[in-house]
């Protein structure tokens, strides 16, 4: 007994200091937290504007925004804090539902806003106000977001479009205008390519797994030969689409299915013509732009499809300051600002006369080839579903599947169609959506028919 | 080891049994060397381009030895707006989180070891529960909460947060612990006259140090590693990862590295103050 007592006794030295440790960890919490935490916005402040936004989460992107910013809004401090898309819905509604808003100007794009229309403010007189700017009209229709009055301003926008590099023009069919292709076209063409290149396919498609070829089907394949996406997805005009596809796929690159950013194959010369986002192309023709073409996409039965990324800046219900708010939106819509924007972030200007003569080659044959696009005749506008929130994903990977199996696979078509048009509808049906262009937008729940 | 190293009486005997010792402690320090290697090797490549300079990352084969050593990277990173704050945000929360978890975990972990109550073992289980209910659902009803109460948007938000997430390890280990630490001992201590908590922390506490270590340790780079509660709970005050992390993969390779090695560090630091109590548990306190 007194000898456990006295081998007690060494362990006292470590026991008096494990408790001075835990007393003076127990005190540098409170001294550690006793600031709240540090600011890590620029600092937007009490009479700042906060400034949520889905847009230029890399972090270069954000950098250069955030000079921009600073060098356009030089009387109102900006906080710019971009997040991923589930952050910015948890944020907004939360914020909006307690009552307690900190947040006084939102930018997404046209899709992630039609999510929150109810916690959004009415932005019908500012829309009003900046009637000089020119936005084109099939923009400002979008900004109603389904109902009466405007909800956002419009801020940019992208699309996609085709990059050529002019050794492929030799090919091209008799009789075919480069800058207004039919789909048969560029099929009689990148097959002529690939005859004359050995047997190498020389078209590119990005279907790799972070591509963006599901937008292909989405707004520009399917629009074009069925005028629809949704409605249209497993009609006789559809399968017309697919089969066509079918014939493309054989005359491209069967490494497109590792392609993600199609301006790096262009670049490396393995394909020479290649459809992709202007922000993913934009690399390709920069050291020797006088060797490449930008061009808007083919035309099909149904005219020229194009899928419009378009993103919009908006004030939640109950911003603590609106009009701060108002004056950012003001500036960011400015020549200046739209113009900076494109020059250092690739996104377009959605106002009229923004794109500056001085533009790097590059941007230049884009924004030529985009203004083509939208103001073509026949021209099919389509947007990516939209509404969806979560599920988002889900229908776009239903366009993947088709792709997969009708033209890796080789099924039947119509099977196929008919197959994942049973799997969309069970996501529509739970979601309960109206349809986005260009399926016709009226009615409560989109569905394929 | 060392009882095979010593001489034998048998010659021949001896001979035999020491090659095959020898033998064997070339492959246990082989194995350690291996095991090493694959745990060092993504840390040295991260350190080696976080601190190349950005052009010498686009040549191709990359060099495998630092030729270009530079801060260029680092520093464009770590002067970037907000990304010193969130580091030191990140920090306040990690050993908030921490102190909380370890004051409020190591009595119930006592109690669970120590005392047989109703409803222990569904206790036990249910604690878990808080790890089974994602975040993401919780998101928005979790958001209000904090904004309702006005706690929105500063470190004591997440705080709370994360030591509501590394509670159940942290009660869980440390009863596991407790339990560890024979009862006789501390019922001597107290018939020598020590009060229940004089025998806590004179006998049990050194003894359950060790796990207790283990236990913070967890705690802390859980803390150190999550990004969705704390970005659902700040917006101006973020955590470094709930800053980066979760755009670094959009981001430049460069910014990848170097955001990369700016939270490796920090957590390896952790472990290395932390190493001495964690080997004394794999030592003679507890078997």
């Amino acid at each position: 007994m007194e000898r456990s007592a006295r081998n007690a006794r060494p362990g006292r030295p470590l026991t008096r200091r494990s408790v001075l440790g835990l007393g003076l960890g127990a005190a540098a919490a409170p001294l550690l937290s006793a600031c709240a935490g540090l600011s890590t916005t620029s600092g937007a402040g009490k009479d700042g504007v906060g400034f949520l936004s889905t847009q230029f989460t890399p972090l270069d992107e954000r950098q250069r925004f955030e000079q921009i910013l600073k060098n356009t809004v030089t009387d109102i401090n900006v906080g710019y804090n971009p997040v991923d898309v589930g952050v910015f819905g948890t944020t907004l509604t939360s914020q909006v539902n307690s009552g307690r808003v900190s947040v006084s100007l939102v930018g997404a794009l046209h899709g992630e806003l039609g999510q929150y229309t109810d916690l959004l403010s009415d932005l019908d007189d500012l829309v009003a106000e900046l009637g000089d700017r020119g936005f084109p009209s099939h923009l400002l229709s979008l900004t109603t977001l389904g109902g009466k009055s405007s909800k956002y301003v419009p801020w940019m926008q992208a699309s996609s479009v085709l990059a050529v590099h002019k050794k492929a023009l030799g090919w091209l069919p008799a009789g075919a205008d480069v800058r207004h292709l039919t789909y048969d076209q560029l099929l009689d063409w990148v097959s002529a390519g690939r005859a004359a290149n050995g047997g190498k396919p020389i078209f590119g498609l990005p279907a790799g797994p972070k591509g963006l070829y599901h937008r292909f089907f989405q707004g520009y394949l399917l629009p074009s030969f069925t005028g629809g996406q949704i409605t249209t997805f497993r009609n006789q005009d559809a399968v017309a689409a697919w089969e066509y596809m079918k014939r493309l796929w054989a005359n491209t690159a069967p490494a497109s299915t590792n392609y993600d950013y199609m301006q790096e194959p262009l670049a490396r010369g393995e394909v020479l013509i290649a459809w992709d986002h202007v922000a993913r192309l934009v690399k390709a023709p920069e050291s020797s732009p006088d060797d490449w073409l930008m061009v808007p996409a083919p035309r099909g039965p149904k005219g020229q499809g194009y899928l419009l990324v378009a993103a919009g800046l908006a004030i939640p219900r109950g911003a603590p300051q609106p009009d701060r708010a108002r004056a950012v939106i003001r500036a960011l819509t400015t020549a200046t600002a739209q113009a900076e924007v494109l020059r250092q972030n690739a996104f377009f200007p959605v106002i009229r006369d923004a794109i500056p003569a001085d533009l790097p080659p590059a941007a230049r044959l884009e924004a030529d080839a985009i203004s083509n696009q939208s103001e073509a005749d026949g021209a099919v506008l389509s947007l990516p579903p939209g509404g969806l929130g979560k599920r988002d994903g889900e229908v776009s990977q239903i366009f993947k599947n088709c792709f997969t199996e009708i033209c890796l696979d080789g099924k039947p078509v119509q099977e196929v169609l008919d197959a994942q048009a049973v799997q969309l509808n069970a996501i529509l049906d739970q979601v309960k959506v109206p349809c986005w262009a260009p399926d016709p937008v009226e009615g409560t729940s989109c569905r394929v028919l | 080891m060392t009882p095979a190293d010593t001489p034998a009486p048998h010659k021949p005997a001896r001979a035999g049994r020491g090659r095959g010792a020898r033998w064997r402690a070339v492959g246990v320090q082989l194995a350690c060397l291996a095991v090493t290697a694959f745990m060092f090797a993504p840390v040295y490549l991260v350190a080696l381009a976080a601190l190349s300079t950005p052009e010498s990352l686009n040549r191709f084969p990359l060099s495998l030895l630092p030729t270009d050593v530079s801060v260029e990277t680092m520093a464009s990173f770590l002067t970037m707006g907000g990304v010193l704050p969130a580091f030191v945000n990140s920090l306040i929360v990690g050993v908030g989180t921490l102190v909380l978890s370890v004051l409020i975990g190591l009595p119930a972990g006592y109690a669970l070891a120590r005392y047989v109550f109703a409803g222990r073992d569904a206790y036990q289980l249910f604690m878990l529960l808080t790890r089974a209910l994602p975040i993401v659902v919780l998101s928005v009803p979790l958001a209000q909460l904090f904004l309702t109460t006005g706690l929105y948007d500063t470190t004591y938000a997440v705080i709370l947060l994360h030591t509501a997430l590394a509670l159940p390890t942290t009660v869980l280990i440390t009863s596991a612990v407790f339990v560890g630490v024979p009862r006789d001992q501390e019922e001597a201590a107290q018939i020598f006259g020590a009060t229940p908590v004089q025998a806590f922390v004179r006998v049990v506490l050194p003894q359950a140090l060790p796990g207790i270590a283990a236990a913070g340790l967890f705690t802390f780079v859980t803390s150190w590693n999550e990004v969705l509660g704390a970005a659902i709970l700040t917006l101006d005050r973020r955590t470094l990862p709930a800053q980066v992390l979760s755009t670094l993969g959009a981001s430049p390779l460069t910014y990848r590295f170097a955001g990369g090695f700016a939270l490796i560090v920090p957590a390896l630091v952790f472990v290395a103050l932390m190493r001495k109590y964690l080997l004394s548990m794999w030592g003679t306190t507890l078997r």
